[in-house]
């Protein structure tokens, strides 16, 4: 059975922005993987096949070894088509059975079980017309699973799924290097510390409400708390951090200072103090010395966040932070207010206020305004940069597929830009 | 109507704080008029403002003398159908 992940509902993708911008959904991280990982685990396919939006094809291709966008792997095999975004633990159905289209009550595809020999009589030109005819040919069945529905449900939920992913992986013990004194609060069948970690002396895990799961080749160094749950990816550096619970971060991340309830991906700095909890943060990510969010308003209120500039979303908690777009920078001493979008590709220099609850992707936030700054080819400088050092590489995929990005932010960042000028001419 | 050098020593006036009758037209922007890397972004901005254009901000941002933005902005306004005074 071939695993067909797609995406391909824009108003679906929209929900998951700016972290979606430059990323398949199923990409997008939680507990200690991501929602693909999550989803493979669950159906055990025989083989994958992913389907993205076309400006982003060629980027995606280069970082997986499995087909993208191709139609002919939707012949040859049956086929299990899922909406990323649905819970894995969730997913209940067999693998094995006659084809049937999975609908949620707004008749959006949720899965599709499709035989082999239907799925040849399904040819298209793309999947969304693929999933059209399959729609229309096979029998539809209603279906409730549930799905996360927006980023901060992955950032709330994010400490349960550590502690069952913990529990599902079966691992404890310390395979890697504690130099002593190292504290462990709580049971130690709940820490697990795997090959070529090193923790430095006068670290503290606690383990007491949650397991603790440190991944090969990280690195923590001295006076850094670690409360579970908590998973701390590959080759990451806690720099005698603060780390509260409920925080996934990895892999080759440094984080310093105080983060609580939050999810990092890859590659993202938050090298000194400063506070950031309910937060999702994306990859080649800097957030500067002192930069600081807040996650709950004064009033205990629900926090609202907007993810197009215009409309606020209420999140139906009162604890949410930031969501913070690829390769955005935050200068020293950048406040970020309770529920605040940052765009990727973002250059944020502090006012010494609370910035904007939303700042579009590619602005460049200087002197508390948006503005076109240096433009994108500096900003690509800057991402190419970062990568380098990191030996990673900038390619021109990368590129075409940021250029797309920029492109389709356009609308709101040239809005911000129009209102920042106006203070200008003032 | 003003010429495009009158108006770009006028808006370069405005955001560096200076007086227009002392700009020239060899000053560069940073070594001789001041001008910090947060300056030259607003100096662009308001020149699109003031002309009415969209300037490529790599090349704008590229131009190092007043000369050279009057040159700069006037070859844009041309291409962008605005009428100046050269």
């Amino acid at each position: 059975m071939r695993l067909v992940l797609f995406d391909c509902f824009p108003e679906l993708r929209s929900r998951f922005f700016p972290l979606s911008l430059g990323r398949p959904l199923w990409e997008l991280r939680i507990g200690m993987g991501s929602l693909a990982g999550k989803l493979v685990a669950k159906i055990h396919p025989d083989n994958i096949v992913y389907f993205v939006p076309d400006y982003m094809a060629d980027a995606y291709r280069a970082q997986v070894d499995k087909p993208v966008n191709d139609m002919s792997a939707l012949v040859g095999d049956d086929l299990m088509l899922v909406n990323p975004v649905v819970k894995a633990e969730s997913f209940k159905v067999p693998v094995q059975g006659t084809s049937e289209i999975g609908l949620d009550e707004h008749r959006t595809v949720v899965y599709a079980r499709i035989s082999k020999s239907d799925a040849k009589r399904l040819s298209s030109d793309d999947i969304e017309a693929f999933i059209d005819l399959a729609k229309a040919k096979l029998p539809n069945v209603t279906c409730k699973l549930p799905t996360w529905n927006y980023t901060w449900d992955l950032i709330l939920a994010n400490g349960e799924q550590i502690t069952a992913e913990f529990a599902d992986a079966g691992r404890n013990g310390f395979e890697g290097t504690l130099e002593e004194p190292v504290a462990v609060r709580g049971s130690r069948k709940d820490v697990y510390v795997a090959p070529g970690v090193k923790v430095h002396p006068m670290v503290t895990i606690d383990a007491e409400h949650g397991p603790v799961y440190i991944d090969e080749r990280a690195e923590i160094h001295p006076f850094s708390r670690i409360e579970g749950p908590c998973y701390i990816g590959t080759g990451s550096i806690l720099l005698g951090a603060k780390c509260r619970e409920g925080n996934s971060i990895g892999p080759y991340c440094r984080i310093g200072g105080e983060v609580e309830e939050s999810i990092i991906h890859g590659y993202s700095n938050k090298y000194h103090d400063g506070f950031l909890g309910h937060s999702y943060v994306g990859e080649w990510v800097n957030l500067g010395a002192l930069t600081t969010n807040s996650d709950l308003k004064n009033d205990y209120s629900n926090v609202s966040i907007m993810l197009d500039g215009q409309h606020a979303i209420d999140t139906g908690s009162a604890k949410v932070g930031s969501l913070i777009g690829d390769h955005t920078k935050t200068s020293i001493g950048t406040l970020l207010n309770t529920g605040s979008y940052l765009g990727a590709m973002a250059i944020i220099m502090a006012t010494g206020k609370p910035l904007p609850k939303y700042i579009p992707s590619f602005a460049w936030f200087i002197e508390g305004i948006v503005t076109k700054g240096f433009g994108k080819g500096r900003l690509y400088e800057t991402a190419k940069t970062a990568m380098d050092r990191r030996k990673c590489e900038w390619t021109p995929a990368m590129e075409a597929m940021w250029d797309a990005v920029f492109e389709m932010t356009a609308p709101e960042r040239n809005k911000a830009i129009k209102k920042g000028r106006m203070t200008l001419v003032k | 109507m003003a010429t495009v050098e009158e108006r770009v020593k006028a808006v370069t006036a405005n955001v560096l704080k200076l007086n227009a009758d002392e700009i020239k037209l060899e000053d560069s922007f940073t070594a001789d008029l001041g001008a910090e890397s947060v300056q030259s972004i607003e100096l662009v901005a308001m020149f699109e403002e003031e002309f009415s254009i969209e300037m490529d901000e790599d090349a704008a941002l590229s131009v190092q003398t007043v000369g050279e933005a009057v040159e700069f902005i006037t070859d844009v306004c041309k291409k962008q159908g605005v009428d100046v005074e050269e």
